[in-house]
């Protein structure tokens, strides 16, 4: 099967989760397929919960050096996984205005956010808050740091689509490469740990245990017939729609229909699925979706089952469990996933992918 | 003096994008007449802000909107599941629907895109749930808020208001050039065939975290936000949606739907230089990547409405910027912010309408709050008051805190 000359192809990709820094943290973590769940140290994180699935070890002075003292987590994580995709690729920082950025995000930091307003509330002036934090209450500032810490200077896009958000950030890059406005997209997400994010989705759930997870997932996007280099993975198509009746099941058998007809592909083609792994209504309703038209039998990649609830950069790392596979030997070269994501908010979404070959 | 037709002239009508709905939520008027009638009259929104407790502050005006009733709007989603910036962005979008003469039926029958712009999403709730906090602790926190602050939700609500199903939806965080980022998008969703109408726009809520930080980084003015100034203190924050109804020409003329203005082209870049602070060449750049996408001259141009926020750098930066580009022809270049503040994720968007109706009702809204104009901003920002004007092409832009520029041209559609 040849690709549509529209299509759009990863070339290279990152990860910083809960496996470590860098891609080879995330495939080995894969390969091992042992949760990164830890138990929280409570004096640093003042959470609901027992245990998440933090980056270990990850401060952002420590990564990062010196010049990074405001710099919230969030935008850390993001800047250190840009930073490892730029040195695998392009060492020699070629890249400029010709490189957009298209990132990822839930409400940007909560903490960063929530920590202005706890300052005005609680300071002896209502203005009392610290300057240099300012920036980094604003959603788009990882998007940004990106930008100023690797100088690329096209265009530098922050996006919000629940789960699906990775996803529909792929969707947004290959429109940013269809219509010359970039030559090559960075593209992925970010989702940080951080108490305030813990308190609120505790409440927006209703209580009880969760493990939530933390990252940055960002991969290379261009053009299949405009790419320099061999595909890590063709992305046949991307899906998706609105659920505004309740019944998940049926929008993300819709979306993963429409994806299929787009790539040109039937169910019988798709060698494993991956969807959000969500335990709530539309992740199970999306699992059963699944069952439905690829069968029982079709392994099913559950990357929260290792990484926990990562919200925003939970489809970003499904893309990146898919992409893992071709690490893992020549098995999966050529063969054809399906990602799917739900989000509560009504957002659902299906992208199909063709495995490139192991490098 | 003879006219180059912008390059989109020469395109087909599927491959022209116009603007055939507006959706108008501002502090100077709600709805496309009463918008109209504020940019006219050059009305001010500026009033003390109400909406939080603004004791210890030593000034305190923002631009409000007093007088939004989401009931009259929002018919399908229960109004407690929404944030007030949701609230603006579904009710702009029904506003927009229904001023492009579509109904939800017409929208159901076609694949169709969403996205929103916004700086800060919820962040009414954000305050509400952190005061929740602060006064009874984190166990405290209200259910119904925590689930309303992914900034998702906005465009979300949109979808939920509509009842639409086929829509592909984003809300674009990219601060305060957030709205033509999504009208940008929206342009290139609709060239590109994925989607046959595209509802895009921006919206944000007034809020304590916006109008602090601000207040701390010595921005807000006093009393009145006055762009190109002499004497300008600063923004006034604001608040409110504008969404817009996009469809190719060919959609449009098939429906004999009235047109405002047409998308002639739009360009995005990013300083990558200062996480604040504006940058000439990077803003200069942007321009000119929009003005030929859009394939028209600096000379071509009738107008610009600038991002225009009242402070010294923005103020200074932009004009520069501006000079840059157009040398010695400096169109006329004016504030919407004089009038609506800073209204944030909304200001672009709400700025295409003001420039779309401009140029369909044959005026230029004036900069208010003007006494004499800074030397070192140097344009004709049509001071006080409107003056009637045959537009053909404008340029509308949004800068950002993260360097996010983005410039939008739109020009009159003329029938050939």
């Amino acid at each position: 099967m040849m690709s549509a000359p529209d299509n759009i192809v990863i070339t290279a990709w990152s990860a910083v989760s809960p496996f470590g820094i860098g891609q080879k943290s995330f495939t080995d973590g894969v390969a091992i397929g042992r949760p990164a769940v830890s138990v929280l140290d409570r004096a640093r994180w003042d959470g609901p919960d027992e245990r998440a699935c933090l980056v270990p070890g990850f401060e952002v002075r420590e990564v990062l050096g010196k010049g990074t003292r405001a710099m919230n987590r969030v935008a850390g994580l993001a800047v250190t996984t840009v930073g490892r995709l730029i040195e695998s690729v392009d060492p020699g920082r070629t890249w400029a205005e010709d490189t957009a950025i298209v990132l990822g995000t839930s409400t940007g930091s909560s903490q960063s956010t929530m920590d202005i307003i706890r300052a005005s509330l609680t300071g002896e002036r209502p203005y009392d808050v610290e300057p240099s934090l300012v920036p980094y209450a604003v959603m788009n500032c990882a998007a940004g740091q990106c930008a100023i810490w690797y100088g690329l200077k096209g265009p530098n896009a922050t996006l919000a689509a629940g789960r699906p958000t990775g996803l529909t950030a792929l969707s947004y890059a290959r429109r940013l490469l269809l219509t010359g406005r970039a030559k090559r997209v960075l593209c992925g997400a970010a989702e940080e740990y951080s108490a305030d994010r813990a308190w609120i989705d505790f409440h927006a759930r209703g209580g009880g245990d969760a493990i939530l997870g933390e990252g940055c997932a960002v991969f290379a996007v261009e053009l299949a017939s405009a790419a320099t280099t061999e595909p890590v993975a063709t992305v046949l198509a991307v899906d998706s729609r609105s659920c505004v009746d309740g019944d998940w099941q049926a929008m993300t058998a819709r979306c993963v229909q429409r994806a299929l007809a787009a790539g040109g592909s039937d169910p019988a083609e798709v060698r494993a699925v991956c969807p959000s792994g969500s335990a709530d209504t539309p992740g199970q309703a999306e699992r059963a979706a699944l069952a439905g038209i690829f069968g029982p039998g079709v392994p099913v990649w559950d990357v929260a089952e290792l990484i926990g609830e990562t919200h925003a950069v939970c489809s970003a790392f499904q893309i990146a469990r898919a992409l893992s596979a071709v690490e893992h030997g020549r098995e999966m070269a050529g063969r054809l996933v399906m990602i799917t994501s739900t989000d509560t908010s009504g957002a659902v979404g299906a992208a199909l992918l063709r495995l490139g070959e192991s490098r | 003096m003879p006219r180059v037709a912008p390059r989109s002239s020469r395109r087909s009508p599927a491959d022209r994008v116009v603007i055939t709905g507006l959706g108008v939520f501002s502090s100077i008027g709600i709805g496309r007449e009463e918008f109209v009638e504020g940019l006219r009259q050059g009305r001010s929104g500026v009033k003390p802000i109400r909406s939080f407790d603004t004791t210890g502050y030593a000034y305190a005006n923002g631009c409000e909107i007093t007088d939004f009733e989401p009931a009259r709007w929002i018919k399908r989603v229960p109004l407690a599941e929404l944030g007030r910036a949701s609230q603006f962005s579904a009710a702009a979008a029904r506003m927009a629907m229904e001023d492009s003469g579509l109904s939800e039926e017409d929208l159901r029958a076609d694949r169709g895109h969403i996205s929103i712009g916004t700086t800060d999403g919820e962040s009414t709730d954000f305050d509400q749930i952190t005061a929740m906090e602060v006064a009874s602790g984190r166990e405290s926190m209200d259910p119904v808020l925590a689930r309303r602050l992914s900034a998702n939700r906005l465009s979300a609500a949109v979808a939920r208001e509509l009842d639409l199903t086929d829509v592909e939806m984003e809300t674009l965080a990219t601060a305060c050039s957030a709205g033509n980022y999504s009208i940008g998008n929206g342009y290139d969703v609709i060239r590109t065939g994925e989607a046959k109408f595209a509802l895009c726009g921006g919206a944000d809520a007034f809020c304590r975290k916006t109008f602090t930080a601000f207040y701390r980084l010595g921005t807000i003015a006093p009393e009145y936000c006055q762009p190109f100034d002499k004497n300008r203190k600063g923004i006034l924050t604001g608040e409110g949606a504008g969404v817009v109804m996009l469809e190719s020409l060919e959609s449009a003329m098939a429906r004999g739907a009235r047109i405002y203005s047409e998308v002639l082209g739009y360009g995005l870049n990013c300083d990558g230089h200062h996480p604040v602070a504006p940058n000439q060449a990077g803003v200069a750049r942007c321009i000119e990547i929009a003005l030929a996408d859009a394939g028209v001259e600096p000379e071509d141009v009738d107008l610009i409405s600038a991002h225009g926020t009242g402070t010294k750098a923005n103020d200074v930066t932009e004009t520069r910027a501006i000079r840059d580009i157009y040398a010695g022809r400096l169109p006329r270049t004016i504030s919407l912010k004089s009038m609506l503040g800073h209204t944030m994720g909304a200001a672009s968007s709400l700025a295409a309408i003001a420039c779309s109706l401009a140029i369909t009702e044959g005026f230029i809204p004036p900069t208010i709050n003007h006494v004499e104009t800074d030397p070192e901003c140097q344009v004709d920002c049509v001071p006080n008051h409107s003056v009637p004007a045959d537009l053909r092409i404008v340029q509308n832009n949004g800068l950002a805190f993260g360097g996010n520029n983005a410039v939008v041209v739109l020009g009159k559609y003329e029938e050939d």
